[in-house]
């Protein structure tokens, strides 16, 4: 069939789009994948209730453990009942950003890489860490976001915790840095799927190990102190905010946190660009 | 904008002695071959696409064709930088394609098949929506094609639903509406029309057809269905273990790999035995038809005319399934049959 173009047709050589800067339609990818969720989701609303339902049971239970440990002692390590209550909200409200946000992406990822079907996320012209880290959003977990949050402020507002005004204010940039910290993680773990190709159980791994950040890590021994600071980082990711709204570190420690989460975005950058060399065959 | 200028002509997809190493892991059988392969991984170095060379030029719509595993995917993935090549070049609108350069990226798309993009929970539009945000296309035009191609395929009444709800040959119409949005220039159809019903290769053939004649899109398609090859393309490439076997018009793609001739021939006096003349392929009441020498071809058929007198006789080329048949056959590394220029319709 040989090409006769069409007059009114406009011609092949001018393509639609890529006239906007990258940033812009990285915003607009962003924006529209979060409605485009949102507007799907909000249809079952059944959903809703059932999430919240949920989110309340966990609550509870995690309620109920802190309330049994405090009828043995006053303090834990140091924490106040209410003072650990901002733990448990800090850890329910990431729990509500890891299921809603990264782990459907990552699981999804990770099932193309299996299938080889990341074909066609590598074949559009955007940068694909962002593409398959925000493809899949699950927007119900968000409630556990509302739920732990809600945690936090009934927590702080109590006799026994005290606020320092500048832990008030840092407090939503360390839970920003704790969300990037394990957004770096579950992709450089799900990225290891290009090598490893059975790595189905590394969410429930995750999932196994993040029930420890209910917990300040400090009340660990060190050696595993120092695994969920560096390899699994649970005490820059939960402790830390829940440490800085209780005036236990300040702005020293959230710079600390600042600098690794740098560094890991860094080395995550880098691990998936190696990973999709690898896919490529370019070092065959 | 334009590919590169070879002799005068605008080249879109532009091949220079591609080739591309799998390392693929041996081990032998057993649990001993198993537990040494721990320590010390052997590999087998297997060539899956060999110094292929081939140019195509704006709006051909060109067949690739090859048998399984014959390397024509792995072809498609180097052009659209997903593969990098292990040896050669490539080129596509003058870009290295492994370097998935934006703007390259922008200017092509990809559909396979056997593999879905849309998503796979959400309705066709909110799919296209994403497509429209990826590829940054100005919300009038992005309106404008999608309508256009929503009507020329059909699935006005499709595109609200969830694309798990649809059909096999539902879903392929929306994957091309979803990869064309963007109106790219080159498209690579990897098996297009696989596992669709007769109508549903029909119409996306159809569909396919009236693109490139609108846009003048260039376009390089595999299809184990010859139907969609003689339909759209009046080109095709061959390979076969990897390397080029034919490259040229499909017409004479016969001439070159079959020997034979078919001859039909309907009797005056059904019953009577032609298998003096030629190799009896079917009876079906009165006609015949038979196999013969493709250089005796006339010659036998002046004899039957004279001989037999026949009510009606036709001379035929093979069925096309058949002539790729036989040029699949063709031994490896056979290279006789190869044409010595890349001329091409």
């Amino acid at each position: 069939m040989a090409a006769h173009p069409d007059t009114t047709a406009p011609p092949p050589g001018s393509p639609h789009g890529l006239a906007r800067p990258d940033r812009v339609r990285r915003r607009d990818v962003v924006r529209t994948l979060f409605g485009v969720s949102a507007l799907n989701e909000l249809q079952y609303r059944v959903n809703f209730f059932l999430q919240l339902f949920e989110s309340l049971v966990a609550l509870a239970t995690a309620v109920a453990v802190v309330a049994l440990v405090f009828l043995y002692t006053p303090t834990l390590g140091g924490w106040a009942p209410w003072e650990l209550m901002v733990v448990v909200g800090v850890h329910t409200a990431l729990g509500g950003v890891i299921r809603a946000v990264i782990q459907p992406s990552m699981q999804l990822l990770m099932e193309d890489i299996q299938e080889g079907k990341l074909d066609f996320a590598l074949t559009k012209p955007i940068d694909a860490q962002l593409l398959v880290s925000l493809r899949r959003i699950t927007v119900w977990p968000l409630v556990d976001v509302v739920v732990g949050l809600g945690v936090v402020v009934v927590a702080a507002l109590q006799s026994d915790v005290s606020v320092p005004l500048a832990g008030a204010l840092i407090f939503p940039v360390a839970l920003a840095l704790g969300a990037v910290m394990i957004y770096c993680l579950w992709l450089i773990i799900t990225t290891g799927a290009f090598w490893v190709i059975r790595m189905e159980h590394v969410a429930e791994l995750f999932n196994g190990l993040y029930q420890a950040g209910r917990w300040p890590t400090g009340l660990f021994p060190g050696w595993l102190r120092t695994i969920f600071t560096v390899l699994v980082p649970l005490a820059f990711a939960v402790t830390l905010p829940s440490e800085i709204l209780t005036g236990r570190a300040g702005l020293l420690a959230l710079g600390g946190a600042a600098l690794f989460a740098v560094g890991l975005v860094a080395f995550t950058r880098w691990f998936w660009r190696l990973g999709i060399r690898n896919y490529a065959g370019a070092s065959a | 904008m334009a590919g590169p200028i070879t002799r005068g002509h605008r080249i879109d997809v532009d091949v220079a002695q591609l080739g591309r190493t799998y390392k693929v892991p041996v081990r032998e059988a057993g649990l001993r071959a198993a537990a040494r392969s721990l320590v010390r991984r052997e590999h087998r170095e297997v060539q899956a696409v060999t110094e292929l060379s081939f140019a195509i030029e704006p709006g051909e719509v060109v067949g690739f064709l090859g048998p399984n595993g014959a390397g024509k995917t792995t072809t498609l993935k180097m052009l659209t930088g997903l593969l990098h090549p292990s040896a050669g070049r490539a080129r596509v609108l003058g870009h290295e394609p492994s370097r998935r350069d934006r703007e390259f990226l922008g200017r092509i798309t990809l559909v396979m098949g056997n593999r879905n993009q849309l998503q796979w929970d959400l309705p066709v539009v909110d799919s296209f929506e994403m497509n429209r945000a990826i590829f940054g296309i100005a919300r009038p035009d992005f309106e404008r094609m999608r309508d256009e191609l929503v009507e020329l395929l059909e699935i006005g009444h499709l595109v609200t639903k969830p694309v798990r709800n649809l059909s096999l040959g539902e879903r392929m119409k929306a994957e091309i509406a979803g990869s064309l949005l963007h109106r790219p220039q080159v498209l690579f159809l990897d098996e297009p029309t696989i596992g669709l019903d007769v109508t549903m290769q029909k119409r996306i053939r159809t569909f396919l057809a009236a693109y490139n004649a609108r846009y003048g899109a260039t376009v390089m398609l595999t299809s184990h269905y010859m139907a969609d090859v003689t339909a759209l393309c009046r080109r095709v490439i061959v390979i076969h273990h990897g390397r080029l076997l034919y490259d040229g018009p499909l017409h004479e793609l016969a001439e070159r790999f079959e020997t034979a001739k078919t001859i039909g021939v309907t009797l005056a006096d059904p019953g009577r035995d032609l298998s003096g003349y030629g190799e009896v392929l079917s009876v079906d009441g009165a006609r015949v038809r038979l196999r013969v020498a493709r250089a005796e071809a006339s010659a036998v058929a002046s004899r039957l005319l004279a001989e037999v007198q026949p009510t009606d006789l036709t001379i035929e080329d093979p069925p096309i399934d058949d002539v790729i048949e036989r040029v699949f056959a063709t031994p490896d590394g056979s290279r006789s049959a190869l044409p010595d220029d890349g001329h091409h319709g």
